[in-house]
């Protein structure tokens, strides 16, 4: 890989980070919000470094480079590298699995993968079955249904929904009505569907399954994103033996502009 | 493909590497029609990215259609969530590491560290705790100490323990087991403790022609500025191409390991410690969220997701790749084996201490 390569290997994937934060959002799809700026300052690093490399090179430093340089077949010269023969290296040169950084631009430029949905949720079924115990956290909750007034509508996150539904000995959800937002997931025995969210501690790859159980009214498209109104349904016997939570649906309501994907 | 070097004190009676002026090179000077024909192949070069260009967008506009496979996307999302995810940390580390090349001259790292390596060791172990960052960044940092005079135990010591035990993670850890304190604590202990044992072994053990790092000979007229671009984009493209290698093997495991077996094991006390280490190297999740990722694997012991929690950081696929990228194949198959039995270990008694 030449330096003219290098530098624009750079140059693409400065633009690609910066191209998935400032014009669009589709950071939001792989990353937690947060890292938007980051991404923005190291996509103009990389941009600069791409530009700079390949203006240096233009100016003719490549001719001081060829003094270093060895001639002759590459691969030999790598060959003896591996061994232990050589010493010497040209050092404006870069290994072949540097073309790989190609591949995220790709990825940005080609597919722009979306956020994960209904299939990463299926996938990972039997991961997701229950959130983490309470292993002395009960009682730290964050969805302010305590100060709610009764009977009012609490909107929650899926997570606060089923962190509360799972952990709390004192079944507060118990008869309220809450509203909650997520993408449909068709039940793999078609018995009903899962309103389902990912939670993200980083990025995509960490994302975690928060989803609960809906078996009234007709089964949505997968991937539909929705908000629901409505009651957990209170399992009988210990909260920790249930596989799922089922929620009854009195309201419910396509959502046309889907939100971050992620909680 | 020529960028592979050994170590600086092997060469013996050679040479030094770099000087343009030694006579034996000057058999090496490229044919007078040099000059032509490199700027035939930049041409080249900017032909093809161009093509490459306008490949790209034809293939936006057809693919985007095309593209529905949810696998597919599915493993894409996960590819590029990881590449982006870590591409802040590895510029940054990067960065640091180019600075520390360039500007901080070798006197200074002699004064802050202790000649002898034994005792460095566990000084860069704590050091460690100063970096803010994961193991991405870490990787380069490492491989510019070396270079600088740093002794390799106490600049591994530091690759290891700099991710796992920054403030950062700490925080994020203490989120995810907010209410367990002592999971904080054995994270910390475990970690340290399986970073300074490396070093130490490394200290013992270690030969230094295992690592293949690259003397980057620098002419000493060349300007600081220069040195850092260079040094920055070396690291970037052996780095950042064995992050991708990384990247793509995680994020296939990712999408095509089924995770139920994973829950079979769950019960058993060492097989499941041992399952959640193997996970931890597979995924390659960034060391900053692991501890959110080990609190969802709800049926495990806490030995267990202490296991994943200290074995990823020190261990796992995509640091594999990078330290490939900066030190050599030679030098990964040692000190990875090496890493994950010491790891393992520390998890264990720290595990039997604390947990």
């Amino acid at each position: 890989m030449n330096r003219i390569a290098q530098g624009l290997v750079l140059v693409l994937l400065g633009a690609a980070a910066l191209t998935a934060t400032v014009p669009t959002n589709m950071y939001l799809n792989w990353v937690k919000p947060a890292f938007g700026p980051f991404l923005i300052a190291a996509g103009v690093t990389m941009a600069v470094l791409g530009v700079w490399l390949v203006i240096a090179e233009l100016r003719g430093e490549a001719e001081e480079h060829a003094h270093h340089a060895h001639t002759g077949d590459d691969e030999a010269v790598a060959e003896a590298y591996v061994h232990g023969g050589d010493h010497g290296h040209d050092h404006s040169r870069a290994p072949r699995v540097a073309w790989l950084l190609l591949l995220p631009v790709l990825a940005v430029f080609v597919v722009a993968p979306p956020a994960l949905g209904s299939y990463a949720v299926q996938s990972t079924a039997s991961e997701s079955a229950a959130p983490p115990r309470p292993e002395g956290r009960s009682g730290q909750f964050d969805d302010g249904l305590e100060e709610a007034a009764e009977g009012e509508v609490v909107p929650l996150e899926l997570r606060q929904f089923v962190m509360r539904a799972w952990i709390d000995e004192d079944r507060a959800l118990a008869g309220r009505t809450v509203e909650l937002t997520g993408f449909a997931v068709p039940a793999d025995d078609g018995e009903g569907w899962y309103l389902a969210r990912l939670q993200m501690a980083c990025c995509a790859a960490d994302a975690v399954v928060n989803k609960v159980l809906i078996t009234d009214g007709a089964v949505p498209e997968a991937d539909s994103w929705w908000t629901v109104r409505g009651t957990w349904v209170e399992p009988e016997g210990e909260l920790y033996d249930v596989n799922e939570h089922r929620f009854t649906v009195t309201e419910l309501e396509e959502v046309t502009d889907p939100p971050d994907p992620y909680e | 493909m020529s960028e592979r070097t050994t170590p600086q004190h092997t060469h013996g009676g050679e040479p030094p590497p770099g000087d343009p002026f030694v006579p034996a090179r000057e058999a090496e000077l490229p044919p007078d029609d040099w000059g032509r024909r490199r700027g035939g192949r930049r041409t080249g070069t900017v032909w093809l990215f161009a093509a490459l260009i306008t490949a790209m967008a034809v293939g936006h506009a057809w693919f985007s259609d095309q593209l529905t496979g949810s696998a597919f996307l599915t493993w894409a999302t996960i590819f590029t969530a990881i590449c982006f995810q870590a591409l802040p940390f590895l510029v940054f580390g990067v960065a640091l590491s180019a600075a520390l090349t360039a500007f901080v001259p070798t006197s200074a790292y002699q004064r802050f560290i202790p000649r002898k390596a034994s005792r460095a060791v566990p000084v860069a172990g704590l050091s460690g705790a100063l970096l803010p960052g994961c193991e991405c960044a870490s990787v380069p940092i490492a491989g510019s100490l070396i270079r600088r005079g740093v002794a390799p135990a106490a600049a591994l010591t530091f690759l290891l323990a700099a991710p796992a035990i920054n403030p950062v993670v700490m925080i994020a850890t203490a989120v995810a087991f907010a209410g367990q304190p002592e999971m904080v604590l054995a994270r910390f202990a475990a970690s340290l403790l399986a970073a300074v044992v490396i070093g130490w072994i490394w200290v013992r053990f270690g030969r230094t022609e295992w690592l293949r790092l690259p003397s980057r000979p620098t002419d000493p007229g060349e300007s600081k500025w220069r040195v850092f671009r260079e040094s920055m984009v070396h690291d970037m493209m052996h780095a950042g191409g064995y992050l991708v290698v990384g990247g793509l093997a995680a994020a296939t495991i990712n999408v095509m390991v089924p995770r139920e077996w994973l829950l079979t094991v769950a019960g058993m006390p060492v097989v499941s410690v041992l399952v959640l280490a193997l996970l931890a190297i597979l995924l390659s999740i960034c060391s900053e969220a692991d501890a959110f990722v080990a609190l969802s694997l709800t049926d495990f012991s806490p030995t267990a997701k202490l296991a994943f929690m200290v074995v990823g950081p020190i261990v796992d696929l995509k640091l594999i790749a990078m330290q490939a990228g900066v030190f050599g194949w030679r030098f990964v198959a040692r000190f990875v084996p090496l890493c994950l039995i010491v790891a393992l270990a520390a998890t264990f008694l720290i595990g039997g201490l604390i947990l």
